[in-house]
């Protein structure tokens, strides 16, 4: 798995967002890299949600931000709507801030503690000199009230109402790409439904494309049309959500499914589909980044990296040795 | 990656809930104590003092024979007068205009140019850090007293030169501090949405930034100013400041120091004025500190608690019984009242079984594990009784309970970072309950932790015992505190969300083992999570917790195949499963988990239920049999929930 390619890209007049070979990399001390992400594809029909999974290191959250130009991605392009956001610095960078908007991980973390509630979500419109008067309509629209927000700092709020906060100052700007990044972990159960909901209603009412990056396979399912699967900064599979669960093809994601405790009925027990733990990203294995913790790795697969290749419809894969499991 | 609320944080979960008003500037400024206001007052009136010196009713500070020379406190003179017979009090309140006027211009001149140097730093990065911290660092370097005296003595010894010297002396303090709390927000999510949302960098850091770096940067004046005052104190005395007959305090003390014995009052007045304000503006500086934990957690510290004043009702010991509690709980006594976090739970637990304990953060699970240990904050109270093996273990004084822990009872957390000590290598960690306890040597312990390790599935353990833990990946130090849990030979096993910082395919391999571990060694153990998949899979027994009591309890196979109080089905209909077809609703519990300082009367969750009558608002309903409702559910069959079993 965990291999390279952009066969699976749709024609560029379908999509949204095309994201081609992106790559991502960090210095990691003396003087060495780490490739967060290497050589990802992907892209976004309009209306679509795009769920990327995958374990801490993946390099999914690195890949949120590189789409998000924060920081720009190493080598590699991003297109919103044909515009090449990699190209832009910048005021031209900037203005095309107000079309993609981000959600993160810590409701705590990501609001300022010392401005009130109505301020945060008011920024948007006051960067923008526009008028504030969506502040209250989106405030309702994730369920706060306008008058209590106005008074009140983040930190009287519980942490999924700081969650509403969050994706209300992302809609305020009437965003076209919401990059939603693990928007549920740190939520309790009965919280994460509500969020969840509130995505899907938000999502129709105001026609988004969402991008939803979680750990969780049952959270991502639950919300996305189609999942990508990432392993140590690759791709390893790509399909519709039903299928990808019904039908997962690469090991990786089999392994995925089936260490979820009653996750695949079907599969063999997550103890013969994967073994020990993510390799270091600073020196990934050759050829397929997988093939140290697969059980059907090969010769080939350390000496050959996989290619990305379609193997039903709409449904992707990068593996020299995939389970046939239909 | 992920994190759930930990023990502590949790506890501010349960606390920390919509306290309207609570951290208000009114509210927080409430709680800083008499301290702080006595300091404030004296600050105020010093300067007070030293801004109305002309027009106060004061004899001039320069007017010789004022009154008898030498003279002690008097109604005329209250502080006496000194050699020339000068008015002290006076001259003293004089003084402080100097001091206090070189203490506030000389931190506000450091602070102008340090903070800018510091933001910028701290807020660029790369190249302007590198730049600006060298430069910083030889600045540091200076003999900063060598260096004062030296200008004062060569450019004149002025108000001006003095307040220079000592302003410049303090930029690189400044800077450090400056630059260090802005890379702590300038990392923050907060600072990354703005940028999301097009915000230039301007205002990212008068928006974002300055905020937060101007509390401490305000604790730092204080401090600060205290420092300065000192240090012109010090020039003063050496006449390297203000001239007479400007007095000053630093110059005061000199000049009064010939008539120490004749006249104290003279050396005695200044100086103790000086210490006060020096005192109060190091006091002040300390409170406002404080302020910077934006969210204090509600909990102090775990020690270890003692009594259980709580009373108890009559009950049956079990003898065969190896775990048993029995109406066991836990109160937390907070300003805003008498948190509930455990609150009459009653449980058995025979050996080569798991009990888990589930609930969402806030419903006391781990409170309860922490109760049953003994290991509880100062500020609560334990009530009930803990029996292991018959034997009592809420009767235990805290060093009799250090016998059991480890020995008898192991237990596992959910961050094995924190867990583990990360300047000793694993080796000393593992061996070290194994020389304590057992009373090994240190050849054998070795051996004995190598053999552990291996048990816990850790390939070459020799090796490992000589590593760190930030050299281990998440989870081999899960499973060297596991290892570590297991050294003494347990009866039972405590694991509080053993797999939450784990990743998916290692949390599988984990409970595994865990599971493999209480098998081979016949333990009990108690599981405490939050995933209900993962209780399903992997215990005998279960009961859910809700607002610190147990609401519904059995085999965890029925009480998730057929639910029958409602908040149990809820949980189980919201959290999503891999079955369910894409786009699918959850259902949604509404409202939040209870405030645990101020429960709804009768049943807790009554207000988020769906089949709530006007009874259950009335009563609490008692667990009986498996659950705590006055109108259980019949029989429904959650759909799917029976795949989820083993």
């Amino acid at each position: 798995m965990a291999g390279s390619g952009s066969a699976h890209l749709r024609p560029r007049d379908e999509v949204l967002l095309r994201v081609e070979d992106l790559v991502v990399e960090f210095p990691a001390g003396r003087g060495r890299t780490v490739r967060a992400v290497s050589g990802v594809s992907f892209d976004l029909a309009r209306s679509e949600t795009l769920g990327i999974v995958g374990e801490s290191g993946c390099g999914k959250s690195s890949a949120a931000r590189a789409l998000v130009q924060l920081p720009p991605p190493r080598s590699g392009s991003v297109r919103l709507d044909g515009l090449e956001l990699t190209a832009l610095r910048g005021e031209a960078l900037r203005r095309t801030r107000r079309r993609l908007q981000m959600i993160f991980q810590d409701p705590i973390s990501s609001l300022n503690p010392r401005r009130r509630v109505r301020e945060i979500v008011e920024e948007g419109p006051r960067v923008w000199d526009l008028p504030g008067d969506r502040v209250d309509e989106v405030l309702e629209a994730v369920g706060l009230d306008p008058r209590a927000a106005a008074v009140r700092r983040p930190h009287e709020f519980s942490g999924g109402q700081c969650q509403r906060i969050s994706i209300a100052r992302a809609l305020v700007l009437d965003p076209e790409v919401v990059i939603c990044d693990e928007p549920v972990s740190a939520l309790d159960v009965s919280v994460q439904a509500q969020i969840l909901g509130l995505l899907e209603d938000l999502k129709e009412r105001y026609r988004l494309t969402l991008v939803f990056i979680a750990h969780d396979l049952a959270v991502v399912k639950n919300v996305s049309d189609r999942i990508m699967v990432m392993y140590l900064g690759k791709v390893c599979e790509l399909a519709p959500s039903a299928e990808l669960i019904s039908a997962p093809a690469h090991p990786y994601t089999r392994a995925l499914i089936a260490s979820i405790p009653g996750g695949g009925p079907d599969l063999p027990p997550a103890g013969t589909l994967i073994s020990g733990e993510p390799p270091s990203p600073v020196d990934p294995p050759s050829g397929c980044r997988f093939r140290t913790r697969c059980p059907r790795a090969g010769a080939r697969c350390a000496s050959e990296e996989p290619q990305i290749r379609q193997v039903g419809e709409d449904h992707w894969l990068a593996c020299h040795y995939p389970t046939d499991s239909r | 990656m992920r994190r759930r609320p930990g023990p502590d944080s949790q506890a501010t979960g349960v606390l920390g809930r919509t306290r309207p008003g609570s951290r208000s500037a009114a509210g927080v400024l409430g709680r800083m104590g008499p301290g702080f206001w006595a300091a404030a007052g004296w600050i105020a009136l010093v300067l007070l003092a030293a801004v109305l010196a002309d027009v106060l009713p004061l004899a001039r500070y320069d007017e010789t024979l004022a009154g008898p020379p030498r003279s002690g406190p008097s109604a005329a003179h209250p502080f006496g007068t000194d050699g020339l017979g000068r008015d002290v009090l006076s001259r003293v309140v004089h003084g402080a205009r100097v001091s206090l006027g070189v203490g506030v211009g000389a931190v506000l001149l450091g602070l102008g140019i340090g903070a800018p140097l510091g933001i910028l730093a701290g807020y660029r990065r790369r190249a302007a850090d590198t730049v600006i911290m060298a430069v910083n660092d030889v600045a540091q370097a200076f003999p900063a007293l060598v260096f004062a005296l030296a200008v004062v003595a060569f450019a004149g010894a002025n108000l001006r030169n003095v307040l220079i010297v000592l302003g410049v002396l303090g930029v690189p303090s400044w800077v450090r501090l400056v630059r260090g709390a802005t890379l702590t927000y300038a990392e923050r999510e907060f600072v990354l949405a703005a940028r999301v949302l097009g915000a230039r960098d301007r205002r990212i850091l008068w928006r974002e930034i300055v905020p937060n770096v101007a509390v401490p940067a305000a604790s730092y004046a204080f401090i600060g100013m205290a420092v300065v005052v000192v240090a012109e104190g010090g020039l003063a005395f050496l006449g390297l400041s203000v001239q007479a007959p400007t007095p000053t305090w630093g110059g005061l003390i000199n000049e009064g120091r010939t008539l120490l014995e004749t006249a104290p009052h003279v050396v005695l007045a200044p100086s103790l004025v000086m210490f006060l304000t020096v005192l109060s503006f190091n006091l002040v500086g300390d409170r406002l500190r404080a302020l910077t934990d934006v969210r204090e957690s509600g909990l102090e510290p775990v020690r270890e608690a003692g009594a259980a004043p709580l009373p108890s009702a009559p009950h049956e010991v079990r003898a065969g019984c190896l775990l048993q509690a029995e109406d066991l709980r836990t109160h937390l006594v907070t300003p805003r009242g008498v948190v509930r976090a455990v609150d009459g739970v009653s449980f058995t637990l025979e050996r080569g079984r798991t009990l888990a304990v589930v609930g969402e953060s806030g419903s006391g699970k781990s409170m309860l594990i922490r109760s049953i240990l003994g290991l509880l904050p100062g500020s609560s109270v334990r009530g009930g009784h803990v029996y292991l093996s018959g034997d009592d273990l809420t009767a235990r004084t805290p060093a009799e309970m250090r016998s059991v822990l480890g020995p008898r009872l192991g237990t596992v957390f959910q961050d094995p970072m924190t867990a583990l000590n990360p300047v000793r290598t694993i080796g000393t960690q593992v061996t070290e309950p194994l020389r304590v306890h057992l009373r090994m040597g240190r050849r054998q312990a070795r051996a004995e932790a190598a053999r552990l390790l291996a048990s816990v599935g850790i390939p070459d353990p020799e090796r490992m015992l000589r590593r760190y833990p930030h050299q281990l990946s998440g989870g081999m130090r899960q499973r060297v505190t596991i290892a570590m849990a297991l050294s003494c030979g347990p009866d039972v096993l405590f694991a509080d969300e053993p797999t939450t910082a784990l990743d998916v395919t290692v949390q599988d391999q984990v409970l595994r083992l865990l599971h493999r571990l209480r098998e081979e060694r016949d333990m009990a153990m108690v599981l405490v999570s939050h995933d209900l998949s993962l209780v399903a899979r992997w215990a005998d027994e279960v009961i859910v917790m809700y607002a610190g009591k147990v609401v519904e309890r059995g085999p965890a196979a029925e009480v998730f195949a057929r639910p029958r109080m409602p908040y149990t089905e809820a949980l189980l209909r919201a959290a999503p499963r891999l079955s369910d077809p894409v786009h699918h609703r959850l259902s949604v519990i509404p409202g939040r988990p209870p405030d645990l300082a101020d429960l709804p009367p009768g049943c807790a969750f009554q207000p988020r239920c769906p089949y709530a009558e006007d009874r259950c608002a009335r009563e609490a309903p008692p667990l009986t049999g498996s659950y705590a409702c006055w109108y259980p559910l019949d029989e429904v069959v959650v759909e799917g929930a029976d795949s989820r079993g083993r």
